[in-house]
């Protein structure tokens, strides 16, 4: 442990130009493209809070649980920077590298003793990142399925989704019976009752959408069953007008219902994709 | 380079071997949950087969581009499988950590000139570890189609 002393007081006593040699190199690295466009100063803060942490991470009996903590909050930190996870993780890995590049460094491990004890510091250094690249993972995917479903909040709503998957079906059956209908009962009240072709129909775009969220290309059954009532409304009620504006709005169904239910369909298959690697 | 050989070779003569220790370490590792349930010998030719490529990662005079394809196809494969990401990096340090547990095991690395080969092995490994783990993470995310979620400027 006396070895990795050494180590720990050097890299302890040098964070600073450490953590800059480090920040200019991110900064250009082709692996970490989302660094390049922060400033230098911004960054070095990073480095030094990781040399700075060493100590602790480096001498505790449980490497795993103290350096949870921090790597997770790395994680956090780097996430809300918009920084992808292979580029933060490669960061860290450079943080590493730049312990090991650090001038300073080659000169403190000549003699076969401390040849030894360069081993036992490089096996513990590897051992702590062993574990960073687990809990940064980890975080991410927690962070990323955090987005993604405040992404499709709005969405989830409409869909009557808590979360990715958790379905209501049997209220959205009641529902959609209810808003069908209430647009078959408007309908027949505003041709046969009063025998005028008004702007209702624009009410009916209602149950032709949540149909398309809700059931996907199933969903286009709706907007067919609406239309189609419409138009035999029409024949029934309105004999003696014009039949052009309704064959319109109902072809008009047609298409919201299709490009409503492809859209659902794609959210959908997004979820799915991110699904396994939950 | 040469002071690496004595690792490589022992890899690859005991690839078997070091593949069947490790398939064992990840059926009851805490940090790879998933591959609890799953049996041994059908996890061991992955091992195998990475341990028959070592020499091959190992000695290719680029190599990040090396590691490249070999593991966006163990990101490929494990994301298939259903393996969250942080699992199929850990059972994968898990295997780099199996090959020095059986190279200390058949004390290979004794005297003080083999200390300072195990330095340059220690370091070369990590390494070609260090690309694997960007290569993988890289993957999974293209695999997870995150993009999809992002706003248009990140």
């Amino acid at each position: 442990m006396s070895g990795s002393l050494k180590l720990v007081n050097l890299i302890e006593t040098h964070a600073e130009p450490i953590a800059r040699q480090w920040a200019r190199d991110v900064r250009k690295n082709p692996r970490t493209p989302s660094y390049h466009g922060i400033p230098e100063d911004n960054l070095v803060p990073v480095g030094v809070k990781f040399y700075d942490n060493f100590r602790q991470m480096f001498f505790t009996d449980k490497p795993a649980d103290t350096s949870q903590q921090y790597f997770a909050r790395y994680a956090e930190e780097q996430h809300q920077r918009d920084i992808p996870l292979n580029e933060a993780l490669y960061a860290l890995i450079m943080m590493r590298r730049h312990i090991w590049l650090y001038a300073e460094f080659q000169t403190i491990f000549i003699s076969a003793v401390e040849q030894k004890q360069a081993v036992d510091s490089l096996v513990r250094t590897i051992l702590m990142f062993d574990y960073a690249i687990f809990f940064i993972s980890q975080r991410y995917q927690e962070l990323i399925r955090q987005s993604i479903e405040e992404t499709l909040g709005v969405v989830n709503v409409l869909r009557m989704k808590n979360s990715l998957g958790a379905k209501q079906g049997p209220y959205k059956t009641a529902i959609m019976v209810a808003l069908v209908l209430g647009a078959f009962g408007l309908t027949y009240y505003c041709h046969a009752v009063l025998g005028q072709n008004i702007i209702f129909t624009h009410l009916l775009y209602i149950p032709v959408v949540l149909a398309g969220i809700w059931w996907k290309k199933k969903g286009i059954l709706v907007a067919a069953g609406l239309g189609g009532y419409l138009l035999l409304s029409h024949l029934l009620f309105l004999k003696g007008m014009p039949l052009t504006d309704d064959i319109i709005r109902a072809a008009m169904f047609l298409v919201i219902g299709t490009v409503v239910a492809f859209l659902s369909e794609g959210i959908t298959q997004a979820e799915e994709l991110y699904k396994p690697a939950n | 380079m040469i002071a690496s050989m004595k690792l490589i070779d022992l890899v690859d003569s005991h690839a078997e071997r070091i593949a069947e220790q490790w398939a064992k370490n990840v059926v009851k590792n805490p940090f790879t949950p998933f591959y609890h349930d799953k049996p041994v010998e059908k996890l061991v030719p992955q091992a195998t087969r990475f341990y028959h490529r070592f020499r091959d990662l190992f000695m290719k005079p680029k190599p990040a581009e090396a590691s490249n394809g070999y593991f966006s196809n163990y990101a490929a494969e494990r994301y298939t499988e259903g393996v969250p990401l942080q699992e199929a990096v850990y059972a994968l340090i898990l295997m780099r950590r199996q090959i020095w547990l059986y190279a200390e095991f058949q004390a290979t690395f004794s005297t003080a000139v083999e200390k300072q080969q195990a330095i340059d092995s220690v370091t070369r490994t990590m390494l070609m570890f260090d690309y694997a783990m960007y290569f993988i993470t890289k993957k999974y995310r293209e695999l997870m189609k995150l993009e999809w979620f992002e706003a248009p400027n990140t």
